[in-house]
């Protein structure tokens, strides 16, 4: 047993370590980091609680008095990139949270029960998963009303698919390793099994998929407030797309470009992270 | 037919665009390729409720009476009837005699697949059809309670399994052959409005018959036009070609004097229709239809309101770069007004006027304009807008929001008076919006106008079938939308706020003031008189004062056409217009190389 937690411990250590060696990764961190402070001030009130404020006239362009320009209403496109900035970072933590507990959950009891409750669980997800995602989402829309409690939700419910199939497909290989075995024969329950003993065992799978999924729902989001389904009433880099559609004719490119530059490097960021951790995590990629 | 358009489908209003291929302009005969900015439901006249779908069907089928293409004010002219009808002298009975030699277009629901010729029955035929209780046409409104008998016709159909359309309605029928009458169970000063409105257009009964729930999809008309090989495909492009069979109708002689001097009577005596096909394109984004139109593919368009400013850079004249190309500038204000409904199901507006008239004030419609209607539209005073009796000119209703300061504080204080001073104790109002972007702005707009005097509003955007349903169901608190007119008379907007109206009706908003209710009751039955006009403008007055609704605007319609697009007048009532727009191809030709 002894030997086995010293090699959990130096393998956080050691994808600590090659994460911090990668200078790509160590960007990539700061940037989600800067992104994630960004997100916690805004949303505390302390920087851009007043995004919705008149500061100059319509459409002014960008100049050094206006970062970004203004829209349509004489507000500032970078308070609103700010703001929305806010808006992505909790739907991505949110969601993320969600496909986590949901996904590890699920995956954990069918792939380590097995049999009837697997049965149950694989017809499950494979309905959820056998729905058009984008359908799902407008129905769940619909249903809780629209709002960033519908995203989070829609978000949430159907993206974790995905990794129960990964956790369920682990557990199936770890439950009979010895050290389980083990584990049953000094008597531990399934709980103890599953929580104490399989899952640290899988949970790089965990995090690597939380950093994938924190970009995907970053930009479904944006997609989702594009059409109209996503948040209302506080700016979206969705709805800053869906503004600049039309502004565009008039060559009003400042709230696209604001928009589009604030989400592309974040979920860049978040890419390169999930890749690094990959990278790190995986025992199957180690020393490659 | 109900044509609420988008609040801010602004110059979509005049959607149709004609396109024209320059590859294809050396085919033979002339095309016309026009473009829609919505979809199409089908080609079926009785559900026919929106412009876009109507139009369409205008193309195919025709009515007894239409819209002369040239007069304003507009003025009702017999089409498939051969005169104006004879009306009794208590008004209640209209004769009409219908043209002989009328033919359906060839199709193979007839016998041999030859039309044969219309007659009074199929009129019969076609109204029933509107009244079909198992049909559910989109248009009975406009007949309900209208026609003797007719009511009880639908109401005994709508429990028995099947409808007998051979059982007579006493006050629909076809005297002989050619003659048709109708007998009206109440005054209805506007029914002949209605005769001219696609949803009362003239179907086979054959076609009906043959195609059965496919007949949305199968037109057979009497029109200028045909589908080309008789199917609508539900595609986004729809091609029409000249009817064959189509009679002898020619092109007006007589035009208001505007129109005669801008020698828009060169094609007089000249039979219709003018070209040979027309293509429809649906192009639902603003944008796509402008570059089209740029590239002399679309014959006419709206201009999109983003593309105003250097379109028309002083607001009245086209930029020289779009002269230079031929290119004509039409402006004309549209019957319509545009409006943020309250919901007076509602105890919260319902019973207090000053909340509502606080709300009004707050709403500063002068900006509005600047941000959404480039300061081209007309801020609205009341329901009426200017070009039809019951609209009073020089009118400023004292709560209509003009952004002044000395507003602000009277909203502030009729907020007070009203039980919530600085907006305390007042729940969070929705307002309920189209989806489109500019929708979205608009209901933006609101919450901030809202926000000056302390009220919280929650936008939401709704798909447009969304939101008309949670008006039928009265799931809204506010809502921002349009009414453009279905016929040039002021009863069609105040029976927007008639009591008995209410939703499902046309009444969204539920208003209900006994005054108000009384007064069109009255109005309704009559003749246009000045007593009328005056009963009218009363009305619209009321409405402004008693705030109903927070009026928008009523808005222009600024339309760009290509030189070589002969014929183009702006219309409110543009179904139909097809037949009587020209082609000048070798001018077509040169001018596409300059664009």
């Amino acid at each position: 047993m002894a030997t086995n937690e010293q090699e959990s411990k130096s393998l956080w250590h050691h994808a600590w370590d090659s994460l911090m060696s990668d200078r790509t990764t160590v960007i990539a961190m700061s940037i989600v980091l800067i992104y994630s402070v960004v997100a916690l001030l805004s949303s505390t009130g302390l920087i851009v609680s007043d995004w919705s404020k008149e500061v100059g006239p319509s459409y002014a362009p960008p100049s050094s008095e206006f970062l970004f320009g203004l829209d349509i209403f004489g507000r500032s496109v970078f308070a609103k990139t700010v703001k929305a900035t806010e808006i992505a970072m909790s739907v991505g933590l949110v969601t993320g949270i969600l496909t986590v507990l949901i996904g590890v959950t699920l995956g954990s009891i069918a792939g380590y029960y097995g049999g009837k409750v697997d049965e149950v669980l694989v017809w499950f997800y494979t309905t959820v998963s056998s729905i058009p995602g984008i359908m799902l989402l407008i129905s769940i829309a619909f249903i809780v009303g629209k709002g960033l409690l519908a995203v989070y939700l829609s978000l949430g419910l159907t993206s974790w698919t995905g990794l129960f199939r990964l956790i369920r497909g682990e557990f199936i290989r770890h439950k009979d390793r010895e050290y389980v075995q083990a584990a049953t024969a000094i008597g531990g329950g399934d709980f103890r099994k599953i929580f104490k003993h399989i899952l640290p065992n899988v949970f790089h799978i965990v995090i690597i998929n939380f950093s994938l999924q924190f970009q995907f729902a970053i930009k479904s989001e944006v997609i989702l407030s594009y059409l109209g389904l996503g948040v209302q009433g506080v700016p979206s880099w969705g709805t800053m797309i869906n503004d600049a559609k039309l502004e565009l004719a008039r060559g009003n490119w400042w709230q696209l470009a604001a928009a589009t530059a604030a989400m592309m490097v974040v979920v860049l960021a978040f890419n390169i992270l999930g890749d690094s951790l990959r990278d790190a995590l995986d025992p199957k990629l180690k020393g490659k | 037919m109900k044509k609420i358009s988008f609040i801010l489908s602004i110059l979509a209003l005049v959607g149709l665009l004609g396109t024209s291929c320059t590859k294809k302009a050396d085919i033979k005969g002339k095309t016309l390729n026009m473009a829609v900015s919505s979809q199409v439901k089908g080609m079926d006249p009785i559900y026919a409720n929106d412009r876009y779908s109507s139009n369409e069907v205008a193309r195919i089928y025709e009515g007894l009476l239409e819209y002369h293409y040239l007069k304003r004010p507009y003025t009702l002219v017999p089409n498939l009837a051969e005169a104006m009808p004879i009306v009794s002298k208590d008004g209640l009975t209209y004769t009409f005699k219908i043209k002989k030699g009328i033919m359906f277009q060839n199709d193979a629901a007839f016998p041999e697949g030859n039309g044969r010729e219309l007659v009074a029955e199929d009129f019969v035929f076609s109204i029933k059809r509107l009244a079909d209780p198992k049909l559910q046409g989109l248009g009975w409104w406009l007949l309900d309670g209208k026609i003797t008998g007719l009511n009880e016709w639908r109401k005994k159909y709508t429990e028995l399994p099947t409808v007998d359309y051979e059982e007579e309605v006493e006050g629909l029928k076809a005297l002989d052959r050619y003659t048709l009458q109708f007998k009206l169970a109440k005054p209805f000063p506007q029914f002949l409005y209605a005769l001219a409105m696609p949803f009362t257009f003239a179907v086979a009964k054959e076609a009906v018959a043959k195609y059965g729930n496919e007949f949305l999809n199968h037109p057979v008309g009497t029109g200028p036009f045909a589908i080309k090989d008789g199917v609508f495909k539900q595609t986004k492009k729809i091609t029409y070609v000249k009817n064959p069979t189509f009679r002898e109708k020619k092109f007006p002689c007589e035009a208001s004097a505007k129109f005669e001097k801008e020698g828009l009577l060169a094609d007089c005596g000249k039979k219709l229709p003018l070209v040979d096909r027309v293509i429809v394109n649906i192009i639902e984004e603003d944008q796509p239809r402008w570059l089209n139109f740029q590239k002399g593919k679309v014959e006419y368009v709206s201009v999109p309101k983003d593309n105003f400013d250097t379109v028309i850079p002083d607001a009245k004249n086209l930029s020289p770069e779009y002269l230079s190309k031929g290119i004509d500038l039409m402006v004309s204000p549209s019957l319509d007004v545009t409006y943020t409904a309250f919901n007076h199901d509602l105890k919260l507006f319902k019973d207090n006027v000053k909340l509502r008239q606080a709300m009004s004030l707050a709403y500063d419609v002068n900006t509005s304009n600047k941000l959404f209607y480039n300061n081209q539209a007309i801020p609205a005073q009341s329901v009426v807008p200017p070009g039809i009796a019951g609209h009073i000119e020089n009118y400023v209703s004292p709560y209509r929001g003009n952004g002044s300061p000395e507003q602000l504080v009277q909203a502030k204080k009729l907020l007070a008076e009203a039980g919530y001073p600085e907006g305390k104790g007042l729940p969070e109002i929705t307002y309920d919006c189209p989806s489109s972007t500019v929708t979205r702005q608009i209901g933006e707009y609101f919450k901030k106008q809202m926000a000056k005097i302390g009220i919280n509003v929650k936008v939401t955007q709704n798909p447009w079938p969304e939101l008309q349903k949670k008006i039928t169901t009265r799931n809204v608190m506010a809502y921002g939308i349009a009414w453009g007119a279905d016929y040039p008379d002021a009863e069609n907007f105040l029976q927007l706020l008639y009591g008995p109206n209410k939703a499902p009706g046309a009444n969204g908003s539920g208003y209900n003031n006994p005054e108000l209710n009384r007064l069109f009751k009255v109005a309704a039955v009559m003749q246009d008189s000045p007593e009328r006009t005056a009963l009218y403008e009363k009305m619209n007055r009321i409405a402004a004062e008693e705030v109903p609704w927070i009026y928008g605007v009523h808005r222009q319609s600024f339309v760009l056409k290509h030189s070589w697009l002969k014929n183009f007048v702006n219309s409110d009532f543009d179904a139909g217009i097809a037949q009587y727009l020209n082609i000048d191809k070798k001018m077509k030709i040169e001018m596409v190389k300059k664009l």
